[in-house]
Order: C-alpha cells, then structure tokens, then sequence
C-alpha cells in the first residue's frame, strides 16, 4: 500500500501536500493535534500511505454521509490492507460467507434490511434492556469493590458491552471474553496493518468467529426465544426476497462485533477524560443529572470511531476538491467533532458544553448507527453507576496510554485508577 | 408568511417562521427549537424527529404511511394518533399557524 502518487501536483510547500504527507492513520497519539494543525487551511487532503482522500471539516463530513446518491458505503468494512490470496482461499473452504448487510451496503439493499434489524435494534426495545444492564454493571462494580486500585478497562469496559450484546443475542453461557478476542482480531484484520504471517493466523480464529455466529442462529430455528435472531428469523418466515438465512447470520455476526467494540473503546476514552479533569468528574458527582450530556461530550471529544470510510459513485467536489469516481474517501470523524465551526472552545472538554450531540461519532444519514441508543444508555448506565459508587475516584498518576491501532477506532487498551482517591 | 407554533415539553411555546417546500424537522432544526433532534438527517433511519401534528394537519395529509408508520412504532415516546415523523411532514401554505407538539425526549 505505499505506491500512490499524489495527484494534482501540489507544489511540496503547500499545505494540502504537507498534510498528506504527515498524517499518520493508523497513529493515535497526536491524532488530534495533527486534524487541529490543517483544518483551518485544509478541509480535504490526499494521504499517500493509505490512498484515501481525507475530509477534515464537519460541514463536509455531515454532507459526505448524507448523500448516498454520489458516495458508496461499500468499502466500509473492507480490508485496509488487502487479504493475500492465501487467506481468501482459506475462508472459502471454511465456508465463510458473510456478506455485505449494514454498514457496508447501499440502497436499495441497506434498506430492506436496515427496516428489519431496525424493528429490534431501536432505542424503545432497548430502553426495556436498562435494568437488566444496571444489574450487570452492579455486578461488575461489586467485583471490584474493597479493591485500591483497578483497570478500569480489564475490570468492566472490556466485558459489560459483550454482556449485552449476549443479552440481545439470547445467549447465557458464553465467554465474553473469546468474544472480545474475534472482535479485536476482525478489527485488526480490516482496519489495522497486520502482517501476512499475522493475517495467516488470525483467519482461522475469524472462520471460528464466523462458525459460532452461524451455529447460533442454527440453535434459534430449532428454539427460538426472544432475542435478535429469533426476531429476524421470524420476520423472515422462509421468505428469501424479505431476508436470506445467510443475511440473518451475517447481521447476527456483525453484531457480534459493532455491539460492543465501540462501546468498550467509547467508555474507556469516556472514563480517561473524566479521569484526566477531577473538577470535571466532581460535577458529575456533584450533579448527576449532568450524566447525559457527559457521555454526548465524551463522544464528540474521544469519539472511539475517529474516521469512516466511502467511495466515490460518480466526480464529486468537496470543499473545493475534485474527487474523481471511484476514489476513496476517508471521514475523520474525530477532526469534525473538534471543528471550531460548530463547538466552541472544541478541544475543550466540558460535560456543561452546549451543543454536544452535535458530534458525528454515530455517523449520520442512512447509515446513522442503530446501537447508537443501546450505546448511550451503557454509557449513562456505567457512569451513573460508577460515580455513585466511587465519588473519590481518580486516575493513577503516570501511566502511559496504550491506544488501538487501527485507523478508525480508537480507545485506550487499559485504564488505571485509584478507587477511594 | 408560515408562521408555526411549537409546544415544548415544559408547556412553554414559540413560533417559528417556516419556508413551504422545508420539512417539519428542518423547520425545527434551523430555528433551534429544542426537542427535535433528528439524528439521521431525515433518511427516515432514527425516529428522533418524533412531533405530534394537529388535527387540520392529520385530516388534511391522513396519517404516516410506509417506513414513516413503521418507524413510529419504535419512537422514544409511545407514539398516538397524531405522532408523524417530522422528516416527512412537508409545509405547505395552508399550514400557517398550526400547533406541532414535541415530545417529552427523542431517546
């Protein structure tokens, strides 16, 4: 991936140019530092390493994902690095047939089968799941009670997420943590820069990962319950042109992962900002009814998806940039939601801020994310939960964060804190 | 002029200039009227632009249809006879002076 020439010749001292040539997409250190330095004199640039044009302004970005007429969703889950032929030969005799259902699906499709998912995944059937996620989130917190100090990641937000996704899933003996390695593993293999010998291991676990949701809906059309795919498997009633069966399992392993990845990463960024800022987290304390706006501040100032991925369908021009058909286009998200244009003060972080559902963290038009509420309300959940339970926590000073390494998600792999202060 | 007058959950009111042509939900958003909060843009994928019409509207447009209908069923706030998705609600002339009621909370 490191053949692309920069097109249109910009001279090297010019900003569009300097920009390409420094942003790093898969380094999250300075991430936001670097969409700070070029917003203001470059709303899209062309980085080389990758071959996507990059969209830096909100007002571009919002337009990006709102016209589905002129950009493709197609390539939204394809490899960043591409698979060598090994591995896809390996996977066809796996008999590995996910396919395309969500996210990375244009109309008409994406419609059809966003109208089903979306009769269970929407934000009144999840409201019935919050007791039952407070339950959860108390057991976690008693687990960790009497302690001094904790990872706040490997003690709760690695697991509490795909808890909940087994809960919409029906499913009770399952570890949750075998789910989260295929999940970090998948993510690594599209989003991040595996090695080939990495991808040659990692594909027979993503054929398992892909086994196990397969087995699952198998297990639901001999006893059905109420849960995700015994509610899509209904809905299908053996109609094909309403949802094929293997449709039902591709959208039941897409949850598999889009169910909780995000929400680990987005509590652990969450938690190390309040962390970062004990006035800030005092308020919460103080004045829990701030929870709400807390966790929209949270995802726009650490949103844990910081940049998404379309094609171009037809020429188009952003900000002043012609994009030939064809061309790849990357959202950063994470430079939107700081863009001074909309937030004021934006790399502030203020669980007071005015306006910041505004952020683009879930996306927008579409493909807007249908967890988007479930992930609220895991987020409020924790939040309340946690700063009921330990007012004094505070961060242990002088660690280093560790980030993901891929190019859209971000969230620190651990999180230390003292939980008395 | 179309002029429309939005209730709000605290029971307080405003009213708000409206283009014909401009849906409910653009109407709302571009004069900040809080409450309206249409996530997805108006692609009919969210049901957070969930508004009650009144009763000149509802007899005169006839109710949601299609994905509109569909989506209502899963709206933050149980939805009744006179819930519309404000994204699909478009104005027109005759509309000058209704009442559109915004629910208590979109999520």
């Amino acid at each position: 991936m490191s053949d692309f020439s920069v097109p249109g010749g910009q001279p090297a001292a010019c900003p569009f140019h300097a920009a390409g040539a420094n942003h790093e997409p898969f380094r999250h250190e300075g991430m936001y530092e670097f969409f700070a330095s070029v917003r203001d004199d470059v709303p899209v640039f062309y980085s080389p390493q990758i071959g996507y044009w990059v969209v830096t302004r909100r007002e571009d970005v919002l337009a990006t994902l709102r016209d589905h007429e002129s950009f493709s969703a197609e390539i939204a889950t394809q490899p960043i690095t591409p698979w060598p032929q090994k591995v896809l030969d390996y996977l066809k005799e796996r008999n590995f047939t996910n396919e395309a259902v969500q996210v990375a699906c244009d109309p008409p499709r994406h419609t059809r089968i966003r109208m089903i998912a979306s009769r269970f995944l929407n934000v009144r059937r999840f409201s019935f799941y919050e007791d039952a996620l407070r339950k959860l989130v108390r057991v976690y917190i008693d687990r960790i009670t009497g302690l001094d100090e904790v990872d706040l990641v490997d003690a709760i937000f690695y697991e509490f997420p795909a808890q909940v996704v087994f809960l919409l899933l029906g499913e009770t003996d399952f570890d949750p943590r075998k789910i989260k390695k295929w999940g970090d593993l998948r993510l690594n293999m599209v989003w991040g820069k595996p090695s080939e010998s990495e991808l040659e291991l990692a594909v027979h676990d993503l054929a398992d990962f892909w086994d196990y949701a397969c087995e699952l809906v198998e297990a639901r059309k001999v006893a059905p319950g109420d849960d995700y795919p015994s509610f899509l498997l209904a809905r299908r009633d053996g109609d094909d042109a309403v949802l094929t069966e293997n449709e039902i399992k591709s959208l039941v392993f897409g949850l598999l992962i889009a169910g909780h990845e995000t929400t680990t990463n987005a509590a652990g960024n969450l938690f190390l900002e309040l962390m970062k800022r004990p006035e800030e987290w005092a308020k919460i304390v103080r004045r829990p009814e701030l929870v709400a706006n807390a966790v929209e501040e949270g995802l726009r100032y650490a949103s844990s998806v910081v940049a998404w991925r379309r094609t171009a369908k037809v020429d188009v021009t952003i900000a002043g940039q012609d994009i030939p058909k064809g061309d790849r286009i990357l959202v950063a998200l994470a430079s939107a939601n700081h863009d001074g244009a909309c937030f004021d003060d934006p790399e502030t972080f203020d669980v007071e801020r005015r306006n910041p559902r505004e952020h683009l963290a879930f996306g927008s038009g579409i493909h807007t994310c249908l967890g988007a509420p479930l992930a609220r309300l895991e987020l409020k959940v924790l939040l309340e939960e946690l700063s009921a339970r330990f007012p004094d926590m505070a961060l242990m000073p002088g660690q280093e964060i560790d980030w993901t390494k891929t190019i859209s998600f971000r969230g620190p792999s651990q999180l230390r804190v003292r939980l008395r202060g | 002029m179309t002029t429309l007058h939005f209730v709000l959950p605290d029971g307080s009111s405003r009213d708000v200039p409206a283009t014909p042509g401009h849906s409910l939900m653009e109407t709302a958003i571009s004069n900040g009227v809080p409450g309206i909060v249409a996530e997805c843009a108006g692609s009919l994928a969210c049901a957070t632009c969930h508004v009650f019409v009144d009763e000149a509207i509802a007899s005169r447009l006839g109710g949601p249809e299609g994905a509109e209908d569909e989506m209502l069923d899963f709206a933050a706030v149980e939805r009744r006879p006179l819930s519309r998705l404000g994204c699909q609600v478009k104005i027109e002339d005759w509309m000058d002076g209704a009442t559109i009621t915004v629910p208590e909370t979109q999520v």
